[in-house]
C-alpha cells in the first residue's frame, strides 16, 4: 500500500499552480536577461533632484506659465475632437469588422502605432497644427473603436430581435432591438477612451504641439520645478474632475466652443502631400526596383537589431516589473487590509501613478537618474503595476472572505490571492501589448529602443527610414499581442459582467 | 359544418438542429378556437409556439416572455416595435427621437386599458415584472393580427388581473394559442386544451369535457405534492 506523497515545490496541475509557474518563468527570464540591460545611474545626485522636484510639487507656482488657459483648452479640444472623429470612423468599421480580414488587419496596424508616432509622421505634412494633433488621436482610435465596438456588438442579446415581427428592415432592427441593448457598454467604453485621449493629448506637447505637455516638458527640462509642479497639479485636476465637466449634455457644447480655439489650421498643399505619401515614405531603391540597392539601404539603418532587442527586453522587464508592483501594491487600496486613512492614501497613490502617463513618469525619472533603461523600467513598472493593482483591489473588494480571524498575511496568501491571481495575470497579459507600445515610444526620451531611431530619423528628414522603423514597431507590437493572447489565462473566475474582457478598461 | 383550418401538423418532429423536442406531433389549429397550451416547464411549449409562429407568419401576433423586450427603451417604443415593419426605416428612426402622434395616441389608449397609464415614457428597465409582462402583451395587441400566440403572457400576474388580460386578448383575437401554467384558467377561458408531456401531445380535447384532475395528469408530481398529503 502506498501512501500519497506530498507534491514537490510548485508541482501539481491546478490552475493557480500553472499560473504560478508561468509567472515565475516570466520573472526568471527577466532576471537572466537583466545583465544585458543598461541600468546605470548617471546623474550626480538623484536624491537632491527628487527633493527639488517634490518641493516644486509642494510649492506650485500657478502663475508662472503664460497662456495656461489656452493650453488647457487646446488639450481638451484635441482630446474631444480626436475621440469624436474616432467614433465617427470607428463605428461603421465595427459593423464590417467581423466580416473583413483585411479590415481587421488594418485596424491592428493603426492601433499598433502610438499616438505620438502618428503625430511625428503627420507633423511632416501638416506641421504643428490642429490637424496633426486631432488626426494623431483619431487614426489609432478609429482602429481601437472598430475592434472594441465590434466585440461589444457581438455580445448583443438575441431575444429582442427574435421577438420582432416578420419583415422588419435591417436598420430598424438594429436601432430598436440591438443598439439599445449595448448602448450603455458602448458609451462607457467611449468615455474611458476619452480619458485616455486626455492623457495622450497632454503628451502631444512632447513633440511640440502647444498642449499642457509642451509647457510641462519645458518647465521640467529647464528645472523650473514650481511651474512644473503647478502644471502637474492642473493635469491631475483635469483628469480627476472629468466626471464633473465631462457630462453627456455638456460635451457637445465644449466640442463646439473649442472649435473657435483650436488651431492653427495648416495650408494643405496637395502636391506636397502626395509626394510625401507616394515618394518620401518609401526607400528610393524600392521605388526604382533596384534590389541590390535595397539591400544596401537596409544595411544603412543604424543599430536595427539592438533597437529591436532593447525594445523587447525593456518590454519584458516592464511586464515582469508591473507584475511585482501589482502584487505588492493592490492590498493598499483594498478594504481587506489597513484602515480607512491608509486605504485613502493607498488609493490616492495608485490613482496618481496610473493617471500619469509612462512617458511623463519616465521623463521625470530620466531627469533624476540620467539616460539609461532604468527610468523607463521604473516608469513602466510603476504605471502599469499601479493600474493593475487598482483594478485587482476593486475585484478583491467584491470578495467576502470565508474566515475573518486570519492575520493579514494569511488572508493575502490563502483567502484572496488564489481567487484574484488569474484575473491579475489576465490583466497583465492584456497590458503587455500596451507596454511594448509604450516601450517603443519611450525611445523618444533617448533610451535606445525603436522610438529613439524613429525620432532621430524624422529629425534627419529620413522619412523612408522612419516609416520603415514604424512598420517594424507595429509588427513587433502585433506579434507581442498575439503571444500575450496565447499565454493569457482564460479559465479565470471573474465577475460575469466582465467575463471574457476583464482588460477592456486597461488598454491605454 | 365546415371549420377553417389554419395550421396542421401531421406526424412531424419539432426541435433544434440535432435535438428533437416534440416527436411525431399531430394536431391542427382551427380558426375561432381559443387554445390553452399546458405542460411542465421545459416540455416543449415554446418549441411548439415557435413552429406555429413560423407557419402563420404575418397572421400571428407574437407575445414572448418578457426577455423579448428592450429594457433601455421606453414603454412607448417597446410597444411601437409591434408595428416596426409597417413603417419605413427613416420613419422609425425619427420616431425614436420624436414619437409619431398617431402611434402615441393609439399606444396611450392601449396602455391605459392594460393599467400602464402614465408609464409610456418610462424605460422598461425600471418596471416591475408584472408591468413588463403587460408591456409584452401590449406589444402583441398593437400588432393587430388574426391569431394571438402567447408564451406564458400571464405567468407572474395575479389571478384576477390574469383573467382580465386574457379577456382583453381574446376579445381582439378569435383565435389564440396561449401557454399557461394556471390550470383553472385553461378550463374557464379556453375552448380547447393541448397538453404536452414527455415530448408528446397527450391531451387534445375541448375544455368543457375536461376536469382539473384530467389536467393534473400532465404534471408528473402533481398528486404527491398538492393533491393530497403523502401517506405517513
Amino acid at each position: 500500500m502506498s501512501a500519497e506523497r506530498a507534491p514537490g515545490l510548485l508541482a501539481g496541475d491546478s490552475l493557480n499552480l500553472r499560473l504560478a509557474r508561468r509567472s515565475l518563468g516570466l520573472i526568471a527570464l527577466c532576471l537572466v536577461l537583466l545583465p544585458f540591460a543598461d541600468l546605470a545611474i548617471t546623474t550626480h545626485d538623484p536624491w537632491a533632484e527628487l527633493e527639488r522636484m517634490l518641493s516644486g510639487l509642494l510649492h506650485p507656482d500657478i502663475l508662472a506659465t503664460q497662456s495656461l488657459p489656452h493650453a488647457i483648452a487646446l488639450t481638451i479640444g484635441f482630446a474631444l475632437w480626436g475621440t469624436l472623429l474616432g467614433v465617427v470612423l470607428g463605428f461603421p468599421l465595427a459593423l464590417l469588422f467581423p466580416r473583413s480580414r483585411l479590415l481587421r488587419g488594418s485596424c491592428a496596424f493603426v492601433r499598433a502605432i502610438h499616438e505620438l508616432f502618428w503625430a511625428l509622421l503627420l507633423l511632416q505634412v501638416f506641421g504643428l497644427s490642429a490637424v496633426t494633433a486631432i488626426a494623431a488621436l483619431t487614426i489609432p482610435y478609429a482602429g481601437i473603436f472598430a475592434k472594441v465596438y465590434a466585440e461589444i456588438l457581438e455580445l448583443t442579446p438575441r431575444a429582442p430581435v427574435d421577438a420582432l415581427p416578420e419583415g422588419v428592415g435591417r436598420l430598424s432592427r438594429f436601432v430598436y432591438a440591438e443598439l439599445p441593448m449595448v448602448w450603455a457598454r458602448l458609451s462607457s467604453y467611449t468615455r474611458y477612451r476619452f480619458e485616455c485621449a486626455m492623457r495622450s493629448s497632454v503628451l502631444l506637447g512632447f513633440v511640440g504641439l502647444p498642449t499642457l505637455g509642451f509647457h510641462l516638458e519645458s518647465a521640467f527640462r529647464e528645472g523650473r520645478y514650481p511651474e512644473a509642479g503647478a502644471l502637474l497639479w492642473v493635469f491631475y485636476l483635469m483628469i480627476a474632475s472629468l466626471h464633473l465637466w465631462g457630462h453627456r449634455r455638456l460635451l457637445p457644447w465644449i466640442a463646439l466652443g473649442s472649435l473657435f480655439l483650436l488651431g492653427p489650421w495648416p495650408d494643405i498643399d496637395g502636391a506636397l502631400l502626395w509626394r510625401f505619401v507616394s515618394v518620401d515614405l518609401w526607400p528610393k531603391p524600392l521605388l526604382e526596383g533596384n534590389w541590390s540597392g535595397l539591400w544596401q539601404w537596409f544595411g544603412e539603418i543604424p543599430d536595427l537589431l539592438p533597437a529591436i532587442g532593447n525594445t523587447l527586453l525593456l518590454g519584458l522587464m516592464g511586464t515582469a516589473g508591473s507584475l511585482v508592483v501589482a502584487l505588492l501594491l493592490w492590498p493598499m487600496a483594498s478594504h481587506h487590509f489597513g484602515n480607512r486613512p491608509t486605504r485613502m492614501a493607498g488609493k490616492g497613490v495608485l490613482i496618481l501613478m496610473r493617471s500619469t502617463p509612462e512617458l511623463m513618469l519616465a521623463f521625470i525619472f530620466l531627469l533624476m537618474l540620467g539616460p539609461s533603461m532604468l527610468p523607463a523600467w521604473l516608469a513602466l513598472s510603476l504605471h502599469n503595476g499601479a493600474l493593475i493593482a487598482f483594478l485587482v483591489a476593486r475585484h478583491a473588494d467584491a470578495i467576502v472572505p470565508g474566515s475573518h480571524a486570519l492575520p493579514a498575511s494569511s488572508r493575502y496568501t490563502y483567502e484572496l490571492l488564489p481567487r484574484l491571481y488569474g484575473g491579475l495575470l489576465a490583466l497583465l497579459f492584456y497590458r503587455a501589448e500596451t507596454i511594448i507600445r509604450e516601450t517603443a515610444l519611450l525611445g523618444m526620451l533617448g533610451i535606445a529602443t525603436l522610438g529613439f531611431h524613429i525620432d532621430s530619423s524624422f529629425a534627419y528628414l529620413m522619412f523612408d527610414q522612419a516609416f520603415f522603423l514604424l512598420l517594424i514597431t507595429a509588427g513587433l507590437n502585433i506579434a507581442v499581442d498575439a503571444l500575450a493572447r496565447r499565454y493569457r489565462p482564460r479559465e479565470i473566475a471573474d465577475t460575469p459582467g466582465e467575463r471574457g474582457h476583464p482588460g477592456r478598461e486597461a488598454t491605454c | 359544418m365546415s371549420v377553417k383550418e389554419l395550421v396542421r401538423f401531421d406526424g412531424e418532429a419539432l426541435g433544434h438542429a440535432r435535438h428533437t423536442v416534440l416527436a411525431d406531433l399531430t394536431l391542427e389549429l382551427r380558426a375561432d378556437e381559443r387554445v390553452a397550451l399546458l405542460g411542465p416547464s421545459g416540455v416543449g411549449k415554446s418549441t411548439l409556439l415557435a413552429a406555429l409562429r413560423e407557419r402563420l407568419g404575418q397572421r400571428a401576433a407574437w407575445c414572448p416572455q418578457e426577455h423579448g423586450l428592450v429594457p433601455p427603451l421606453s414603454v412607448y417604443h417597446n410597444v411601437y416595435m409591434g408595428r416596426l415593419e409597417r413603417h419605413s426605416a427613416l420613419a422609425n428612426l425619427i420616431n425614436l427621437l420624436r414619437p409619431r402622434r398617431d402611434a402615441w395616441r393609439d399606444i396611450q389608449a392601449l396602455c391605459g386599458e392594460l393599467g400602464l397609464e402614465g408609464l409610456l415614457k418610462r424605460p422598461v428597465a425600471q418596471l416591475s415584472g408584472g408591468q413588463r409582462q403587460r408591456v409584452a402583451i401590449a406589444r402583441a395587441l398593437y400588432q393587430a393580427r388574426e391569431v394571438f400566440l402567447g408564451d406564458e403572457p400571464v405567468a407572474s400576474i395575479d389571478p384576477h388581473q390574469a383573467r382580465r388580460l386574457l379577456h382583453m386578448v381574446q376579445s381582439q383575437h378569435a383565435t389564440c394559442v396561449i401557454a399557461l401554467h394556471q390550470r383553472e384558467l385553461a378550463l374557464t377561458h379556453f375552448d380547447r386544451v393541448w397538453g404536452l408531456r414527455d415530448g408528446q401531445l397527450i391531451l387534445d380535447a375541448p375544455a368543457r369535457e375536461l376536469t382539473l384532475d384530467d389536467l393534473d395528469t400532465l404534471y408528473p408530481d402533481a398528486h404527491s405534492s398538492d393533491a393530497q398529503p403523502e401517506p405517513a
